[in-house]
């Protein structure tokens, strides 16, 4: 039995000021699939998942999540659309002057009547469900700190416990450990794939580093300028597919100007992802 | 001006509590109509035909001398501390309007936009991204206006708007200095105290 397609796109285009920036001529992502995109900065990876956000319109081609098609111009049909799709921010984006637990109440607020949240009126079931995903999160303790006295690290379990909050289907995370440090970005990365196998959410994120995308990823789409270049099980993503992709070459992670490909024996990653060999090099 | 006249403390205390009511309620009257309009001023919450005329409203009130503003008030509703009220209150919306337009287009719209994929709905991301956001920086500004509204309101009184100042102004054409110079040094006091207050206020908030 085949699964249930959570997003459908077929030659989608993304223009701006007259230039296309994203240009995706096929993809599906199936329920609970975990896909990291990879790929250099300005190659589509935010624009990809804005427009699945629904913040980017989509100027030609046919979109379609969670049974929606876009353009959704239906108030409250982008409303339920914004609810059904989890966003983890790259800076986190959290109200640094309200607590944790008010920045994951934050998340239902999809959900509550503007009177009720006007008159600070909760209602049982968001209790319990702001109270499970600061759980979820291990930030228990730090309910009723602010969120702007919080490390990166916990800054971004807020934004998690957030995107939970809203019972999401699709989780988005946008670079979820780029202002993260190496030890912090694998604890992120524990928490956010325990909590998506927990919910069975299907999980999108782009990822600077291959390495990460590899471990935590069923499967990658590798990037560039707007393209999807590669689409596979994270297991198939070879050395010389990274190279091509992020246009490195030598030792040393030197940019390749002229855009020769590395040679697969000569490829390190630049960054040294815990030091962590790429298999097979 | 001494030695100072301390005969008139009963005169000082009425004057005193007179100016203290006309800041109080000139500050508030003025930041009820200030803070809407400064939400409404601010370029990224509303389109140019409404914030354009809005800051020229303001700008315009702004560009009035206060005492000219009273001497206004004195003329329209007659002598004693209510024309001092109104012409705080005009002025304050010019002055704390324009303060609140620039800290709401100053606040950054990434937490805004996190909100609004939550679902929430624009009042909902006023009431729970944008006002904690400027809060804070909003009532610093109150005190900050009601500490130089205290200043300006005790030389109100010059004009025939009540308070410390119209009783120095009778004490010097009468040329009892003594008198004058008690009402003088109550005015320091008034805006020493005043600067405090706002001073405590900024400290506990930003």
């Amino acid at each position: 039995m085949s699964k249930e397609m959570v997003i459908q796109i077929e030659n989608a285009r993304v223009e701006m000021e007259g230039r296309t920036i994203l240009s995706v001529d096929q993809l599906e992502v199936s329920r609970g699939e975990r896909v990291a995109i990879v790929g250099n900065s300005g190659s589509g990876k935010t624009t990809l998942m804005r427009m699945l956000k629904g913040y980017v319109p989509c100027q030609k081609g046919k979109v379609v999540v969670m049974g929606d098609v876009f353009p959704i111009k239906d108030p409250k049909k982008m409303k339920t659309h914004h609810r059904h799709i989890g966003m983890i921010h790259q800076h986190f984006d959290l109200i640094g002057r309200e607590t944790v637990w008010q920045n994951v109440y934050h998340g239902r607020l999809g959900y509550v009547s503007l009177v009720k949240s006007m008159l600070g009126i909760c209602s049982q079931r968001d209790l319990q469900i702001c109270a499970q995903a600061i759980q979820e999160v291990h930030l228990d303790d730090k309910q009723r700190r602010f969120a702007r006295t919080l490390s990166g690290g916990e800054q971004q379990r807020v934004a998690i416990a957030r995107a939970l909050a809203q019972e999401p289907t699709i989780l988005l995370a946008d670079e979820p450990v780029s202002s993260l440090d190496p030890a912090l970005s694998e604890d992120i990365m524990d928490l956010l794939v325990s909590v998506c196998d927990a919910y069975e959410l299907t999980l999108m994120m782009s990822l600077h580093l291959p390495e990460i995308a590899r471990k935590y990823a069923d499967r990658i789409l590798a990037m560039k300028n707007g393209k999807i270049m590669w689409d596979g099980s994270s297991d198939l993503l070879s050395n010389d597919r990274i190279c091509e992709i992020y246009e490195f070459m030598g030792t040393n992670g030197v940019v390749n100007g002229n855009g020769t490909r590395a040679s697969r024996s000569a490829f390190t990653w630049p960054y040294g992802w815990q030091g962590q060999p790429l298999p097979g090099s | 001006m001494t030695p100072p006249d301390w005969s008139v403390w009963d005169v000082l205390l009425t004057s005193a509590v007179e100016t203290l009511q006309t800041t109080i309620a000139g500050t508030f009257l003025g930041a009820l109509f200030a803070y809407p309009l400064g939400v409404l001023a601010a370029s990224n919450w509303t389109p140019v035909w409404v914030h354009l005329p809005i800051k020229a409203f303001m700008a315009f009130v702004r560009s009035i001398p206060l005492l000219l503003l009273a001497l206004l008030f004195v003329s329209a509703v007659g002598l004693g501390p209510f024309p001092g009220v109104l012409a705080l209150a005009v002025h304050s919306v010019g002055v704390l309007g324009r303060f609140v337009a620039e800290e709401i287009e100053a606040t950054d719209p990434k937490p805004l936009l996190a909100l609004q994929g939550t679902g929430a709905s624009s009042l909902q991301i006023i009431q729970h991204g944008l006002i904690p956001q400027v809060l804070p920086q909003m009532v610093a500004h109150l005190a900050i206006r009601f500490e130089m509204n205290l200043r300006d309101s005790t030389i109100l009184g010059l004009v025939g708007a009540g308070g410390l100042g119209f009783y120095v102004f009778l004490y010097v054409k009468q040329f009892q200095w003594q008198k004058s110079g008690v009402l003088v040094l109550a005015i320091i006091a008034l805006v020493f105290a005043g600067e405090f207050a706002a001073w405590q206020v900024r400290k506990r908030l930003i």
